[in-house]
């Protein structure tokens, strides 16, 4: 079987380079009638790479310890859930995962409408981009990452899944960002393509659920990620801007920047060749992020191992970065379309454009600073925590005003409405003073929080004044992100700077004050199964008197990990949230507890949940009507 | 045309603000928020004048670990990481991680106490025990 699935990947990438030459010799040639053969000749390779994943899953299912794969990241006791999970737990399966996801995107896209109404010259070539971005997965699959290798003899157990995975968001989390990276591969060619072709801008029509997609996709994993950090690692945060996280925020922020200046080509023919550029650019910024983590470039909290794949991923961006370049300069160039003026909203939707870009820069940089800073200094420059909160803070609290203006702006030049911006001015105005005398005392993180009022002001009050909007689809979606957008402002605004956190020891009926509540400790208590053995601790929360919920934070000892693990527990608010996590015992009886009140924290998930379902709104059937 | 012209103008000013600004930014932020990533070894070659506000990175030694009952914390040696013999000790205090032991990989951050070179440490934070690890720790032995 092992042969067998590695066979599979080798064939596939046989095939694709095959159908690579091929697509080039058509385009060469310009021989049309050579894209039945790439089309029906894609499915050969996606089948064989499809083969090769049944193979992991039905020897996951069968818990085969004979593959190394499976040796090293399942056990017998895992539940049959989390075992499936261990598909994308490492990096082979991970990479395989993204490469099955490109695979069958690209057999689906192949008989897309989309991709139909491309021009043949521009399937051509998309081919002749899209094959090798494959193959070259396939080699890494082949070389460097083989998720097939044989242990002989087996062994009896494998090492287990660590405990830290064992979580429901750590079973959708990668593969939703595995998804939202394989996603991008396709407009990205399709992009490329059209610049050589000489059909600009049609592919952005063609691909355009592609790119909603895989930007929900990439959304919900970032989102999902940090839903698992504050639930699962026990520090009471979501964000701490580690590498690992930044990875995946970067090609995000590139992807928004996109979708903004999109709608300036598909409203007025504008951008481009920018848009190409960018498009290519996140697709490359997903690898880069797989290269972050997976190079070991970085000291990291996580340890990702380097397995070698770094130099080949380097390499790959290196080279498709230069042929994006060349295609772009190579192509003919459009008929020049300049922009409208800025006192528009095509112009500040290019303002906000150039503050996402400018945000994925600042993390990249950031994230690469120990590298960067070797250049000139001896001993290695890092940037902590507070360089990102002291930047990116301020560059989002402008996006979220921004968004406040712009939709009550005309396409070609100044307001098309003037009782919604003197009232979201208004609103605006209220929000700061109000803030301010709640006790928001830092300017950026007033500004910010106020802004996202004004943001959401402005989403309700577009429907209230132009009333053509309640009727399409597309003004709905549109504007249901941004508020979510306003939502998990609001929420970062206050849970980040606005947390009380206290770790405290306590004995069985001592409690412990937190900014207004009480928590008493009653009892410990424990319990075992074969796979997991935990203590728990009962805290009973109290606010004036009245009884607010209990917490009951675990620590839980799982069978083939040496250490506990520290399982938080929450009395989950819309306003307050209270978060426990048990560190240990300090004695027979007592304990030591990290405790937390998260203000707002909820509305980032409802927010971010918002966030991911409104894109769906916007996805659209081919020969739909015109672009809003 | 001498509308195009005009609009190029404003968005020329417009970036080159929005550039400013950024830089300005990012310029204040690097020379306010640097801080130095070292092994052990690099952070004792560093001129004592020079030690400051760093994130360290090493293993837990398991001779003379004294966690604090008590009051939350842990005193120990701080391991280079190739160089076994270079050793900094760090005091931390506050919730020690669940995954802290002897030989893991552990990321320190705080400052150097001018006094006696030993480092005191605001956060402690245990290297996540992922299983992506497990090969290049093999392969380093």
């Amino acid at each position: 079987m092992h042969l067998t699935a590695y066979l599979g990947l080798l064939f596939a990438l046989l095939a694709c380079l095959f159908l690579a030459g091929f697509a080039a010799l058509a385009a060469w040639r310009d021989q049309e009638n050579g894209l039945v053969v790439l089309e029906r000749g894609f499915l050969v390779p996606t089948f064989l790479v499809t083969l090769s994943s049944a193979v992991l899953t039905a020897a996951l299912a069968a818990k085969d310890f004979s593959f190394l794969y499976i040796y090293e990241h399942v056990d017998r006791v895992l539940s049959t859930f989390y075992t499936f999970s261990a598909f994308w737990a490492g990096r082979e399966g991970s990479l395989l995962f993204w490469s099955l996801s490109m695979m069958l995107m690209g057999a689906i896209f192949a008989f897309s409408p989309g991709y139909r109404s491309l021009a043949p010259r521009t399937r051509l070539w998309f081919w002749l981009f899209f094959l090798p971005v494959q193959a070259f997965f396939l080699l890494l699959l082949s070389c460097w990452s083989n998720p097939f290798v044989e242990v002989v003899p087996a062994p009896a157990d494998g090492q287990g899944l660590n405990p830290l995975l064992q979580n429901p968001g750590m079973i959708f989390h990668p593969p939703l960002l595995f998804l939202g990276y394989a996603g991008f591969a396709i407009p990205a060619c399709a992009a490329l393509a059209s610049a050589i072709a000489a059909e600009p801008g049609s592919w952005i029509k063609a691909c355009r659920n592609w790119n909603l997609l895989s930007w929900i996709f990439l959304s919900a994993g970032i989102i999902l990620g940090g839903w698992w950090s504050y639930m699962e690692l026990g520090w009471g945060g979501y964000w701490a801007w580690d590498p690992v996280e930044n990875a995946s925020l970067i090609p995000w922020f590139s992807a928004t920047a996109f979708l903004h200046t999109a709608i300036i080509e598909s409203r007025r023919g504008a951008l481009s060749r920018t848009n190409v550029l960018l498009m290519v650019l996140t697709f490359l910024l997903c690898v880069f992020g797989t290269y972050l983590v997976r190079s070991g470039v970085i000291e990291s909290l996580h340890a990702f191992g380097e397995g070698g794949v770094g130099s080949p991923l380097l390499l790959f961006m290196i080279v498709s970065g230069v042929v994006a370049v060349l295609a772009v300069l190579i192509g003919e160039k459009p008929v020049y379309r300049s922009l409208s003026d800025m006192w528009s909203r095509q112009g500040l939707l290019l303002v906000t454009s150039w503050f996402f870009l400018a945000l994925g820069l600042v993390v990249a940089m950031a994230t690469m600073w120990p590298v960067i800073s070797k250049l000139w200094s001896a001993t290695t420059v890092g940037l902590g925590e507070d360089f990102y909160n002291r930047v990116c803070v301020p560059l989002l609290a402008v996006v979220v005003l921004l968004f406040s203006i712009c939709p009550w702006l005309d396409w070609k030049v100044g307001l098309r409405e003037r009782r919604g911006p003197l009232l979201t001015l208004a609103a605006f105005v209220l929000a700061l003073a109000g803030f301010a005398a709640g006790g928001v005392t830092k300017p950026v993180a007033l500004v910010a929080a106020a802004g996202s009022v004004s943001a959401m002001t402005t989403c309700v009050l577009l429907f209230v004044f132009v009333p053509a909007m309640r009727r399409t689809r597309q003004s709905w979606g549109t504007y249901a992100v941004h508020l979510a957008v306003g939502l998990m402002a609001l929420g970062i605004a206050f849970s980040g700077p606005y947390k009380v956190e206290r770790e405290v020891v306590l004995a069985p009926g001592q409690s412990a004050d937190l900014s207004g509540y009480t928590l008493t400790f009653e009892k410990s208590e424990q319990e075992k199964t074969p796979a997991v053995s935990l203590v728990r601790a009962i805290l009973h929360v109290t606010r004036d008197g009245k009884p607010v919920g209990t917490l009951t934070p675990e620590r839980r000892l799982y069978l083939h990990f040496p250490q506990p693990f520290a399982e938080a527990s929450i009395i989950p608010g819309l306003g307050d949230e209270l978060y426990a996590t048990l560190l240990g015992f300090t004695s027979e009886t007592s304990v030591s507890l990290k405790v937390s009140v998260n203000p707002l924290v909820n509305w980032v998930w409802i927010g971010g949940t918002l966030l991911c379902l409104a894109p769906l709104l916007l996805l659209r059937r081919r020969n739909g009507g015109r672009e809003a | 045309m001498t509308r195009t012209k005009s609009n190029k103008i404003v968005y020329l000013v417009a970036l080159f603000l929005f550039l400013g600004g950024l830089g300005w930014l990012v310029l204040s932020g690097i020379s306010e928020d640097s801080v130095y990533f070292l092994n052990v070894s690099e952070a004792l070659a560093l001129e004592p004048a020079k030690r400051e506000q760093a994130r360290l990175f090493g293993s837990v030694d398991a001779a003379d670990l004294r966690a604090d009952a008590q009051s939350l914390g842990v005193s120990f040696n701080l391991l280079d990481k190739f160089d076994h013999s270079k050793s900094i000790r760090v005091n931390y205090r506050g919730a020690v991680p669940d995954t802290f032991k002897p030989g893991a990989e552990v990321i320190v951050e705080g400052r150097f106490d001018k006094a006696d070179g030993a480092f005191t440490a605001n956060t402690l934070i245990t290297k996540c025990p992922s299983k992506y690890k497990k090969k290049s720790e093999e392969a380093q032995g």
